[in-house]
């Protein structure tokens, strides 16, 4: 099984790098993107770039949107391109398609931050190094690729219910981008409707375990939502339903 | 091997508005190539998708190596390979890279998938293009390609819908061969769906003639011709005018006429008396230069029995003359 995983996973990767090597679909914005965060960015922040507590959202956030568009592509892409019953025509399991295209998906989020990590790391360094190495902390490393893994993968969990209903590609990350939006304004509008004490309360709470733990804390909570939600889009995988759609 | 690669029994599939496949009933002997004919919409494809365990029959009993698809649809597809209605050919991979993929998934240790994928893009003419992405080819290269990867972990059994859809005439005899040679020396069980009649009589050594969901002639392509095509007189002449040619069409025996180039072409009925016909055609005024006696082809056999609306009642009795 776990072999079969990681074949389709493989698969769905050289997909990508051939999108990301011929500059296709994205592939030049990705460039941008490393370009402004791995780049521009710690040179305008210094050192600070490697310690800040902003990295715990801008990280995550970018990292589940860049997996948001491989996930949307996974089931809905396959289909649009008529190669999804071939697919279903082989020995692999549904079980085994279907974790490899969300493994392929949380590796591209993580493989997308750390690169951004590790080209931001090199330029403070060469910028704003002492003779020193200049480094993140590893247990704040720790807890922002927790929490980069638990998001990208509670997102690939609901990206797969919506890429199973979607007829195409578009539908899918149209949705898809209407269900990020309601997730990330939730907690916002949520906010509004706690009352003083109890916010200054919760605020306290979290000043006093620190940006680590906390994240550690809340990538746990996703993670097993993400897991229940995975779990699902598993047993919701059918042939028989895909082939028809 | 014993027993057929494929029984289906009383098969029924329905979809919401319709019944697509209506009281299926064949088998297929392990080792030929089986040619499933009909036109667009009879049902084939619903039947490959039933037999390969992706689609679940509503009623009836499908067996394929005495497995039931519907509960051990894995173990099917581990000895089946498949080109369905789309090539299915991942297009931002090259041709490598998908048959590569494919072989993977189907567990074809290294030494073997690499001397395998070689041997079949050698095969298909398409190695020297084996580095470029899929999306760049023509259709018919993507054919080839997606037969590769339909027989690249040699399954007993493989599915073709429309194989040589696509491919140029050269490519298409050359498939023939392949696939002949393979039913005929490694005993693949070779499922074929084909629009093409003269590739379906050259190649199967049964067919199975389908249309609505419901079978209406199953048979070797001679037996179909033989109990089905009426004969045929092809008459060669001059002075075979239209008033001849329309008077014809009345004689006794004679159930129709068609021009063939210079030569008619008369459908006969049953005991038609051939040489009271050539007779006739004398006392015209024809001057007949040669008569001969032939039988309706493979397609007019088709074409009859897909047209003749009588027949669309189930349990209409096969022509036998299975191999």
């Amino acid at each position: 099984m776990i072999r079969d995983v990681w074949i389709v996973a493989r698969k769905e990767w050289l997909e990508i790098f051939d999108q990301l090597l011929r500059f296709k679909r994205g592939g030049w914005s990705i460039l941008l993107i490393i370009g402004f965060l791995g780049v521009i960015s710690p040179l305008q922040m210094g050192t600070s770039w490697l310690t800040s507590p902003l990295m715990f959202f801008y990280w995550p956030l970018l990292t589940t949107s860049m997996t948001s568009t491989l996930i949307a592509d996974a089931i809905a892409g396959e289909r649009e391109r008529h190669t999804l019953e071939t697919l279903l025509a082989t020995r692999l399991s549904d079980t085994a398609i279907i974790l490899g295209k969300i493994l392929a998906a949380v590796m591209y989020g993580a493989a997308f931050a750390a690169t951004n990590l590790l080209i931001g790391w090199v330029v403070v360094n060469l910028k704003y190094g002492t003779g020193e190495l200049l480094g993140i902390p590893l247990a704040r490393l720790a807890a922002l690729f927790a929490l980069i893994g638990a998001g990208s993968f509670f997102i690939s969990g609901i990206g797969v219910f919506v890429s199973l209903r979607a007829a195409t590609v578009r539908q899918a990350q149209q949705t898809f981008g209407v269900i990020i939006l309601l997730l990330m304004m939730t907690p916002v509008l949520f906010v509004q409707f706690v009352a003083p004490d109890l916010q200054s309360t919760l605020l306290a709470h979290a000043a006093r375990l620190g940006i680590d733990t906390l994240s550690f804390r809340v990538s746990g909570g996703l993670g097993l939502l993400a897991m229940v939600l995975n779990l699902a889009a598993i047993r919701r995988f059918k042939r028989g339903k895909l082939t028809l759609d | 091997m014993t027993g057929p690669a494929i029984r289906v029994a009383g098969l029924v599939r329905d979809f919401p508005k319709v019944r697509a496949l209506d009281h299926l009933t064949f088998d297929v002997p392990a080792g030929i190539v089986f040619g499933f004919l009909g036109p667009n919409g009879a049902g084939k494809t619903t039947v490959i998708r039933v037999l390969l365990g992706l689609v679940d029959p509503t009623e009836g009993r499908t067996e394929v190596f005495g497995m039931d698809p519907s509960t051990r649809g894995n173990d099917v597809r581990l000895r089946a390979g498949a080109l369905l209605e789309h090539n299915g050919v991942y297009e931002r991979l090259t041709a490598w890279q998908n048959l590569d993929f494919f072989g993977r998934a189907w567990h074809i240790p290294r030494a073997t998938r690499t001397a395998r994928v070689r041997e079949l893009l050698t095969q298909f003419g398409l190695w020297d293009r084996r580095d470029e992405t899929v999306g760049t080819w023509s259709r018919g290269m993507k054919q080839k390609l997606a037969v590769a990867r339909a027989v690249l972990h040699r399954p007993p059994l493989v599915f073709l819908d429309e194989p040589t859809a696509g491919l140029d005439p050269v490519a298409s005899a050359s498939l023939r061969d392949d696939l002949a040679r393979l039913a005929g020396q490694e005993g693949v069980t070779i499922f074929l769906t084909t629009h093409n009649l003269a590739e379906a009589e050259r190649l199967c050594a049964l067919v199975g003639v389908i249309r609505r969901g419901r079978l209406l002639d199953l048979g070797t392509p001679s037996a179909l011709r033989s109990a089905r095509g009426a004969p045929v007189v092809r008459i060669a002449g001059h002075g075979l005018t239209d008033q001849v040619v329309e008077a014809l069409a009345t004689v006794a025996g004679v159930g129709s006429v068609a021009r063939e180039g210079d030569a008619l072409v008369l459908r006969l009925a049953d005991g038609a008396d051939v040489p009271a016909i050539v007779a006739w055609l004398v006392d015209a005024g024809v001057g007949i230069e040669e008569v001969r006696r032939d039988r309706a082809s493979f397609e007019d056999v088709f074409l009859d029995l897909v047209a003749d609306e009588s027949r669309d009642v189930p349990g209409a009795g096969p022509s036998g003359g299975g191999p």
